[in-house]
């Protein structure tokens, strides 16, 4: 999953980001200012907007309503420093999903931030199932016909993000996009490898298949 | 002193006023009522003796002696007299006289007969026996005393007098009455206007005095006074309250920073190295938070005036030695402070705060202006006034930034700020020292040439050459 976060306070960016690579493995890509924020969310590739509300050059409820307003439905959390319920509900009526008044728990912004994506992409409980498929997204653990399957870290996100879209084709190019930051493109030639060895640690509990590649279009999760 | 009312104060005052009024103008009218009332009577107790005068006749008797006729009968019943002659014969009396009172002096005495008061006169008579006898016949003096009650005069004049208190009284009762009713509706934009000022409150600083109490002589100083110190008073709340609103932000910020910094180290099992490196970034979070509030304390003490009102600092000096401190970090970005000036500059300010405001002056000229380039500050004298200038040839600031360089937690570009350390509070110090002796500071700038300082501030010279 790749995050944008929009934060002018470097030292916050820095740490938020670092959590968020650390703990559940999302890319996370920073800007500073309100028109950068703006400009970066315009890529489809982001799972989950953070978002601060006092930025230079734009402010963050103006970034909000602008991402709306271009019908963008990524997720959106906003980081605040005002509590008043009044600033609040303006928010979510500009069409926030989320919120966080700082200072804030580094654990309660992963979990929100797990569950916006969740949410965003459909689903509701965070154990995801697909015939005899199981992903644990707050463990980060794999089972396949209750035999539990051992990933890296890159397997594993790879799986997540297939597992959301069950049955679709999803293109090399998308998948390297939310699963990497910026620099996606220095990760071209390893999502091969990354797929085989996925498709051979899950092939390896019952022989079934699991993840077609068609070739020139992408990889599809049965 | 004790609560009172305007109103009634005028109206006790008025009635007081009329009341002694009335009391005048029944005494006066009891004077000039007994003098006209008494006069007539005395010119009718005149004549009454005349008439008695008339009474005394020849007695036809060898002595020649006089007597009353008789004709004395027709007088009023309640009068009182008696007929003496010369030798002080009793020639007749009324019936009701009781005798004469012990001392009778001057022309008219008081007398009292059967419980009544009487005003009597005494007149002497001639009568003349036998007119047509050789020689005009003999004269005999008789002395008459009369005297008619008074009774009936005083009743009338009391009446009178009576009569004008009523109707005195009677005009005070209307005229109170008036006056209150008047001042009540005079004073009604006043209590219009007090319950509209008691409406205004922290939340709502609406303040519409009434049409009439601005159109009322009286009133439309208070009126304006109150809306010139309502007006203040939400500025600088709102002044306030923004400063709480932002200070809230700003720390509310920086804990977050540190929070997370913590949080990040525990999120998972890490080498010593990396929490070594975590706990350093730990710290500089935590400098940074101890250097917003030791400057928001700064700025609250530069504002509230608690140093002593009176000092001597020399602006030369102090800037010198803010030039001094800040060597090392204008070195770091080769950077040159030049510092001119000729000699002692005494101004009236505290040499703590003064070198407080000059260094923060130099740091904002060194930290926006590029590597290499120089600073200068220098210290003049014009007549009263000492002036202050510290140059760079930075970048300079933008015509919007501009006028709000003295906000508090006004950053240009906030996250430019950040990354150099500042807390935008570092120009609002200075402008509260300056305010606080009484100077006045401002910023000029061009983008892309350069920004200058220049603080004025009262020159002490004078002072100090008295105090040699």
């Amino acid at each position: 999953m790749r995050v944008l976060l929009v934060e002018d306070e470097v030292r916050l960016a820095e740490n938020v980001a670092s959590a968020l690579r650390e703990g559940p493995i999302f890319a996370v890509d920073c800007a500073e200012d309100g028109l950068t924020g703006l400009h970066l969310a315009e890529n489809p590739c982001y799972d989950l907007i953070i978002l601060d509300l006092m930025l230079p050059g734009l402010d963050g409820m103006s970034v909000l309503r602008k991402v709306r307003a271009r019908g963008d439905r990524t997720p959106v959390l906003i980081l605040t420093a005002k509590s008043e319920a009044g600033s609040i509900i303006a928010l979510l009526n500009a069409g926030a999903d989320d919120y966080l008044t700082k200072p804030f728990d580094l654990g309660e912004l992963i979990a929100r931030a797990k569950a916006l994506i969740r949410r965003g992409k459909g689903a509701a409980d965070p154990i995801l199932r697909l015939s005899d498929l199981q992903v644990n997204t707050v463990e980060q653990s794999v089972h396949r016909s209750g035999k539990p399957v051992d990933l890296s870290a890159t397997e594993y996100r790879i799986l997540e993000y297939l597992i959301h879209r069950p049955r679709v084709i999803v293109s090399k190019r998308e998948l390297l996009e939310h699963l990497y930051d910026y620099n996606w493109e220095h990760h071209s030639n390893v999502i091969e490898a990354h797929i085989s060895n996925l498709r051979r640690k899950l092939e390896a509990a019952t022989q079934q298949p699991s993840i077609e590649t068609i070739r020139g279009r992408g990889y599809r999760l049965l | 002193m004790k609560p009172y009312s305007i109103t009634h104060r005028l109206i006790t005052t008025v009635l007081l006023v009329e009341l002694v009024a009335a009391v005048s103008i029944s005494g006066a009218a009891m004077l000039y009522e007994r003098h006209v009332r008494f006069r007539s009577f005395d010119i009718m107790l005149r004549g009454r003796a005349d008439s008695l005068l008339g009474a005394v006749q020849d007695a036809e008797d060898t002595a020649d002696n006089v007597m009353l006729d008789g004709t004395e009968a027709s007088l009023p019943q309640e009068d009182i007299y008696q007929v003496e002659d010369a030798g002080g014969r009793v020639l007749g009396h009324s019936q009701n006289w009781t005798g004469m009172p012990a001392s009778p002096t001057g022309k008219f005495f008081r007398a009292s007969a059967g419980g009544k008061h009487y005003r009597a006169l005494r007149i002497e008579g001639l009568r003349v026996v036998d007119p047509g006898d050789k020689g005009g016949g003999i004269p005999r003096r008789v002395t008459i005393f009369y005297g008619a009650p008074t009774e009936r005069v005083w009743s009338e004049i009391w009446e009178a007098v009576a009569f004008y208190a009523a109707t005195s009284l009677g005009l005070l009762a209307i005229s109170g009455m008036l006056i209150f009713l008047l001042l009540n509706r005079g004073l009604a934009p006043l209590r219009e206007l007090a319950s509209e000022a008691a409406g205004v409150s922290v939340e709502s600083w609406n303040f519409i005095p009434p049409e009439r109490a601005r159109m009322i002589r009286e009133l439309a100083p208070l009126t304006a006074a109150l809306e010139t110190v309502l007006a203040g008073l939400e500025r600088s709340f709102m002044r306030q309250r923004q400063f709480v609103g932002d200070a809230a932000h700003e720390l509310k910020t920086a804990v977050a920073v540190l929070k997370s910094s913590l949080q990040l180290l525990t999120l998972k099992q890490r080498t010593a190295l990396e929490y070594e490196r975590g706990l350093e970034r730990c710290q500089l979070d935590c400098e940074r938070v101890e250097e917003t509030v030791a400057k928001m304390l700064t700025l609250a003490r530069a504002e509230t005036n608690t140093t002593p009102s009176s000092a001597v600092a020399d602006l030369d000096q102090c800037l010198r030695q803010a030039a001094q401190q800040f060597e090392s970090i204008a070195e770091l970005k080769r950077q040159q402070i030049f510092v001119m000036g000729d000699g002692p500059v005494m101004v009236e300010a505290e040499p703590e705060q003064l070198q407080l405001l000059c260094g923060n002056l130099l740091l904002n000229a060194l930290q926006h202006s590029p590597a290499g380039f120089p600073v200068r500050a220098w210290v003049t004298q014009d007549g009263t006034r000492a002036e202050l200038a510290i140059e760079d040839d930075g970048e300079g600031i933008a015509p919007q930034d501009l006028p709000h360089v003295f906000d508090r937690f006004y950053r240009g570009d906030p996250s430019r700020s950040r990354k150099t350390g500042g807390t935008g509070l570092g120009l609002a110090i200075c402008k509260a020292i300056a305010s606080r002796w009484h100077g006045t500071i401002e910023i000029t700038s061009d983008l892309g040439i350069g920004t200058r300082a220049l603080v004025c501030l009262p020159s002490a010279s004078v002072k100090v050459a008295v105090r040699h």
